[in-house]
């Protein structure tokens, strides 16, 4: 039987439609799930958050989400074990939530992804390593060594910040998943281009079970997506930043 | 130079401000009323009149079709309020912007004590980022 992936929607959510057709195109059983209809998130294996503007990013970005009754249901199936994988927003709403890093108290933040460096939005192609062993985090571990994944930074808030001895604690416990990095596989800071803290793209929690990425990989997902693709190539073939999906896919049969 | 503030605050209804109600009251704070403004500090020379035309001026900060502007007695918050300004702010920016969220109870009456520290540390601040002035 396919794993049952809920895609959660605020109000402001904006991609959840791809976000839900990529997981279907690697293999999951996904649907929709509205905020209305949060009692029935009891049912499904594993969680996305997809990417947009929860409740308009009021107070900041995914803080009221953070409160919603659709995260109560997360935060218990993410304390289970269950699968959890937030993009872009839904990053920040995990942030918010305290589920990642997960260092503190649920629903107390110890960091977030909050304004870029230059003050305004951005919308750049980015390519992101994973630099943490495969089995730290299980949403990750199914990914090919040294895979670059291509993924769209479209964000006004995508800075990893927090206090300088929490980014220490951050870094040395491997909770970053992923940073940004050149077309080499190179890592390095300069080359978040918002400035976030560390480089870092994708924090993970202690678990390993939550992944909250910042740049967009089902933006870069499809055949389709790519200029560079050679003529007879299937335009609807999954490619590039679907191999998150499929090691998340991965990752849930593997259970 | 005296710090002088400003608020600059909706004269049409708050959406922002009514779900941080919304959202206090689901985490139990006892909160009737939200009010949201843009706070304003300056360290500078000028007049009040003159430092308020110059707000009035700026669109980045003012539009007089929506917006009310308020000098504030003092340079900090009032009864039943609370300052959030991020951390990495520029402390020695010739303007300081910072939101200010003032809250009520059922009575009208401003809140304080322990409902204002919950209403900071569960939703309206995140310390990894910002810090509240009270």
């Amino acid at each position: 039987m396919k794993a049952r992936v809920a895609v959660l929607v605020f109000p402001g959510t904006n991609s959840e439609m791809e976000t839900r057709d990529l997981l279907v195109d690697c293999g999951a059983d996904a649907r929709i799930v509205h905020w209305s209809e949060a009692a029935s998130l009891q049912y499904y294996d594993a969680f996305v958050l997809p990417g947009g503007f929860a409740y308009e990013d009021r107070i900041r970005a995914g803080a009221i989400a953070a409160h919603d009754a659709m995260l109560d249901a997360v935060i218990e199936g993410a304390q289970a074990g269950k699968y959890v994988l937030g993009i872009c927003n839904g990053a920040q709403i995990l942030l918010e939530a305290g589920l990642a890093p997960g260092t503190g108290e649920v629903r107390r933040p110890t960091a977030a992804f909050t304004h870029n460096a230059q003050g305004h939005f951005i919308c750049e192609r980015v390519l992101l390593r994973r630099t943490v062993a495969a089995t730290r985090c299980a949403i990750a571990a199914a990914l090919p060594e040294d895979v670059l994944i291509p993924a769209w930074a479209a964000h006004g808030q995508g800075r990893l910040a927090a206090v300088p001895s929490h980014l220490e604690e951050i870094d040395n416990g491997d909770f970053i998943v992923f940073r940004y990095a050149d077309v080499a596989g190179a890592t390095d800071a300069h080359f978040a281009p918002q400035g976030s803290a560390l480089g870092a793209a994708a924090l993970t929690n202690r678990e390993g079970n939550v992944l909250a990425i910042m740049p967009h990989p089902e933006r870069d997902a499809w055949n389709f997506n790519h200029l560079d693709r050679s003529e007879g190539d299937d335009p609807l073939a999954p490619s590039g930043g679907s191999v998150l999906f499929e090691s998340f896919v991965t990752a849930l049969e593997r259970r | 130079m005296n710090e002088r503030a400003y608020a600059v605050e909706l004269k049409i209804p708050d959406n922002e401000a009514y779900t941080a109600m919304r959202a206090l009251q689901r985490l139990g704070v006892a909160v009737a009323r939200v009010q949201r403004a843009d706070i304003l500090v300056f360290e500078r020379e000028e007049s009040d009149e003159a430092l308020s035309a110059l707000i009035e001026r700026d669109e980045r900060l003012f539009n007089p079709n929506k917006h009310r502007l308020e000098r504030l007695p003092g340079a900090h918050p009032r009864d039943g309020e609370v300052w959030v300004e991020m951390l990495d702010a520029a402390r020695s920016a010739p303007m300081r912007r910072l939101v200010g969220w003032r809250l009520f109870d059922h009575a009208g009456n401003p809140l304080g004590g322990a409902d204002l520290d919950a209403a900071c540390t569960r939703l309206l601040c995140n310390p990894a980022i910002e810090r509240a002035i009270r």
